[in-house]
């Protein structure tokens, strides 16, 4: 089994009296980029805070690179290299004058700036000011200064953000070329699916503060046998309220169509039967395949909330 | 790694990150402008001014000293309220809070480039004060400034400023770091200068305000004999106050639970 890079042990986080996460285990396996996925205002952003001691967590529930977090911040975080969020800049200097403080901070000899430069695409922009860049390229200069201490591990929070799709490619390039050309474990946070679906081989999916999945991308599929019907229909409003009374959870809907997860083929006529007792008109029912949007909107249920 | 290295490598970041910035130019010109204007003064109505049996260099520090008692708290609080806004305005309280230094070193990084800051000055203004009045002996010689002064004397009374000063300096980064917003802490900042004015006219309790302490401690400048260091009471209740509120803001930096 591969040494854990990061490890959280029924980690807890609180806002005063809002429970931000509750009993987050997470197992971050050496050479994996990890995607770590949720819908908004899940928790992620305050995972990663807690990862980097920006939060501070309780003892004994964040380990890093198998040392415990709070005792050894300062030699632990010198293997980390953190995007946090929005970037963090110094609009008044340089990009190369950006990467100078932060630099200077961890004593990394000068030559690393060209080199994060050249692997972050941005040496020819080195010398505008940060406020003359666009959030792409804002995204690349925070990506270099989390690279200036070539750290064995990159904390990346929502890295794609705001991104156009050219910059989105770019940026998974990047990331995939780190993991596998330059041997970095890669914790990646992100709400978007696709996104993590391409790059990641290892998920956790968070949702409400819980940890509602974690293991391999590959074992996302197999553990939920989950198919969907969806239906076409006159009356959704209706519909609704009779798949509802049949303990149904129902994961989207629009004007003409319900979308509901099933776990028996048997549900689908056992649904229909109902709404034709009802006197809706079914115009089409189709089941699909599990997709890993499907999976996770039924993990998060987020549309039935 | 050790504090010291640590230490090293905070401030260095952190001064670099003055670079090309208004704070640079505000550490140079502001301690210039009011010799400047005495400088003018001087040239152009010197005579007038310093009359017979006047002791020049006593009177350009004396026209020194008033203005800059009522500007420099102005100056502190714009340079406290400068070097913490600087992480609220890009954002970058998280970056360097991520970096593999302790937050200790953080913050006495910050706070000593801010004291450095100041001190520094202090100490321009005092240079830029004595170039004053060696500049007269060359475009209006004959004001007194031809007689041999004590420079000595000049920076000893911006230090013992620099002292008075702390304690107010103190609160107001303390209250620039904790706070997002750029009105409050000059606020807070004008309100205490002010108040102390207020009750310096008659309240006996007057001289425990630490808003007052610098100008209480150059108070006899203009009085004959005015020793510099026979009156520290004001220094030594600044120097009080200081080592509690910067105890206070790294404390709190310190046990900050979320940035």
């Amino acid at each position: 089994m591969p040494k854990s890079i990061i490890r959280t042990t029924e980690l807890d986080f609180y806002f005063k009296d809002f429970k931000a996460l509750d009993k987050i285990n997470l197992n971050v396996p050496e050479g994996s980029i990890y995607g770590f996925l949720g819908p908004n205002g899940a928790g992620k952003t305050t995972t990663i805070r807690i990862l980097l001691d920006l939060f501070h967590s309780k003892p004994g529930q964040v380990k890093l690179f198998g040392q415990e977090l709070l005792a050894n911040k300062v030699e632990l975080l010198g293997k980390v290299g953190a995007l946090i969020e929005n970037p963090s800049i110094y609009k008044h200097l340089t990009g190369r004058q950006n990467l100078e403080v932060v630099r200077r901070m961890i004593g990394a000899p000068k030559s690393r700036i060209d080199e994060v430069l050249k692997i972050v695409r941005l040496t020819d922009n080195a010398n505008k000011k940060a406020k003359n860049y666009s959030l792409g390229m804002c995204q690349r200069l925070g990506l270099a200064s989390a690279l200036l201490n070539d750290p064995d591990l990159l904390i990346l929070d929502e890295p794609t953000n705001g991104l156009d799709p050219s910059g989105i490619i770019e940026m998974r390039e990047l990331i995939i070329r780190l993991n596998k050309e330059h041997g970095k474990t890669i914790f990646l946070s992100s709400h978007i699916l696709t996104e993590i679906e391409k790059m990641a081989t290892d998920v956790a999916i968070i949702d409400q503060g819980k940890i509602m999945y974690e293991g391999k991308l590959d074992g996302l599929h197999s553990n939920n046998p989950t198919q969907f019907l969806e239906i076409k229909l006159d009356n959704v409003q209706k519909a609704i309220e009779v798949i509802k009374e049949l303990s149904y959870t129902i994961s989207e809907q629009d004007s003409k169509t319900i979308t509901l997860p099933i776990a028996d083929k048997k549900d689908i006529s056992k649904i229909n039967k109902a709404l034709v007792q009802n006197d809706i008109e079914v115009y089409q029912l189709k089941s699909t395949e599990e997709t890993l949007e499907a999976i996770f909107l039924n993990l998060t249920k987020k549309l039935d909330q | 790694m050790n504090i010291a290295l640590q230490l090293k490598r905070g401030i260095s970041a952190e001064i670099f990150k003055y670079k090309k910035t208004f704070t640079f130019w505000l550490l140079i010109l502001a301690p210039a402008f009011v010799p400047i204007i005495n400088f003018i003064i001087l040239w152009q109505k010197g005579p007038q001014i310093i009359k017979e049996g006047m002791n020049a260099w006593s009177t350009l520090i004396g026209f020194s000293i008033d203005p800059a008692n009522f500007l420099f708290p102005f100056f502190v609080m714009m340079v406290a309220l400068l070097v913490n806004n600087i992480e609220y305005s890009s954002n970058t309280w998280k970056l360097i809070y991520a970096q593999p230094l302790s937050r200790l070193t953080l913050y006495l990084s910050k706070m000593k480039v801010f004291i450095v800051m100041i001190f520094i000055s202090l100490m321009l203004f005092g240079t830029f004060t004595i170039l004053v009045g060696l500049s007269m002996r060359v475009v209006q010689p004959g004001l007194g400034f031809e007689e041999s002064f004590s420079f000595g004397f000049e920076y000893a009374l911006m230090f013992k400023i620099f002292l008075a000063t702390l304690g107010m300096a103190s609160i107001q980064f303390f209250i620039s770091q904790q706070s997002k917003n750029l009105i409050l802490p000059l606020g807070i900042g004008i309100a205490g200068l002010i108040s102390f004015m207020i009750v310096v006219q008659g309240w006996e309790y007057a001289p425990y305000h630490p808003y007052g302490y610098a100008i209480l401690a150059t108070g006899g400048i203009r009085q004959e004999g005015y020793q510099i260091w026979a009156d520290m009471a004001s220094a030594y209740k600044s120097l009080i106050v200081a080592v509690a509120m910067f105890t206070l803001a790294g404390v709190t930096q310190l046990r900050k639970r979320i940035i």
